[in-house]
């Protein structure tokens, strides 16, 4: 499935630009986008810190999603770091 | 200026661009004023001078806007209900680069009691910092920054990060589908 992954706050330090495009083939939950994310960000992103990811929400623009959500059709998605508003 | 339009005309939410414009406390108190009110309670979040000991010139606010503007629309909603039907809210949020004394946040809750005033405003203010997805970067004079530590998002892990700060975290807003 192809992901346009939006990137915030601390993990835009890893992203080279703000929005990723990946393809992670067999995935249908946002565990799964994690657990694929994960192995992706390892493999990418010197440096990377899976405790942050971890700790981070999944999210589209409406809503954030649960982990046995099933991932929106249009494959957009945003990662939410710990907040820190105000 | 990102404002939300909303049906409910008792509610104002908007994200200010601070390369575009500034939050306007004036616009909160005009918003939120009626006649049927005795009481109005603003918060005002500005960029102060340190942080942990450390000399700030500025913060860069991060926020993924369309769900933050879902957040205060949903967190006013919860307030306006629990202290109206009367009630009032006005919610802004600054996002970029904002210098040393800039605002930040303002928050404002008008009611017919002072009561119902300071516990919608403090309701409200809580949830934006605890719940709207808005990253904080700080940057010092030495010339390093560091994103600030906050609250988790996610479901059970939601205390671990902010809890080190001592403070209370409210419901999660009924965002999470």
């Amino acid at each position: 499935m192809k992901i346009s992954l939006q990137l915030f706050g601390r993990f835009r330090d890893f992203g080279a630009a703000p929005e990723l495009a990946l393809e992670f083939p067999g995935i249908a939950t946002v565990a799964d986008f994690r657990a694929a994310f994960d192995a992706w960000a390892r493999a990418h992103w010197p440096g990377y810190p899976p405790g942050l990811l971890q700790a981070s929400a999944i999210a589209t623009e409406s809503s954030l999603l649960r982990a046995d959500s099933a991932l929106p059709a249009d494959g957009r998605l945003a990662l939410l770091p710990p907040v820190s508003g105000g | 200026m990102h404002e939300q339009p909303h049906s409910d005309p008792r509610i104002a939410c908007a994200v200010v661009d601070i390369a575009e414009a500034r939050l306007d406390v004036q616009a909160a108190l005009d918003f939120v004023g009626d006649d049927a009110h005795g009481g109005i309670d603003v918060f005002i979040g500005r960029v102060r001078a340190s942080s942990h000991g450390r000399q700030c010139v500025g913060i860069h606010y991060d926020m993924f806007d369309a769900l933050a503007l879902n957040v205060f629309r949903a967190t006013a909603a919860a307030a306006v209900e629990r202290y109206g039907p009367a009630a009032k809210c006005y919610v802004a949020h600054a996002k970029g680069r904002l210098a040393v004394g800039d605002l930040a946040v303002v928050i404002a809750f008008g009611s017919p009691h002072r009561d119902e005033a300071f516990r919608g405003c403090r309701e409200v203010i809580e949830a934006v910092k605890h719940q709207a997805p808005i990253w904080k970067q700080e940057h010092f004079v030495d010339g390093l920054s560091e994103w600030s530590e906050g609250c988790s998002l996610c479901g059970d892990a939601h205390a671990q990060a902010g809890d080190a700060a001592g403070h209370a975290h409210a419901e999660p807003a009924a965002v999470r589908a």
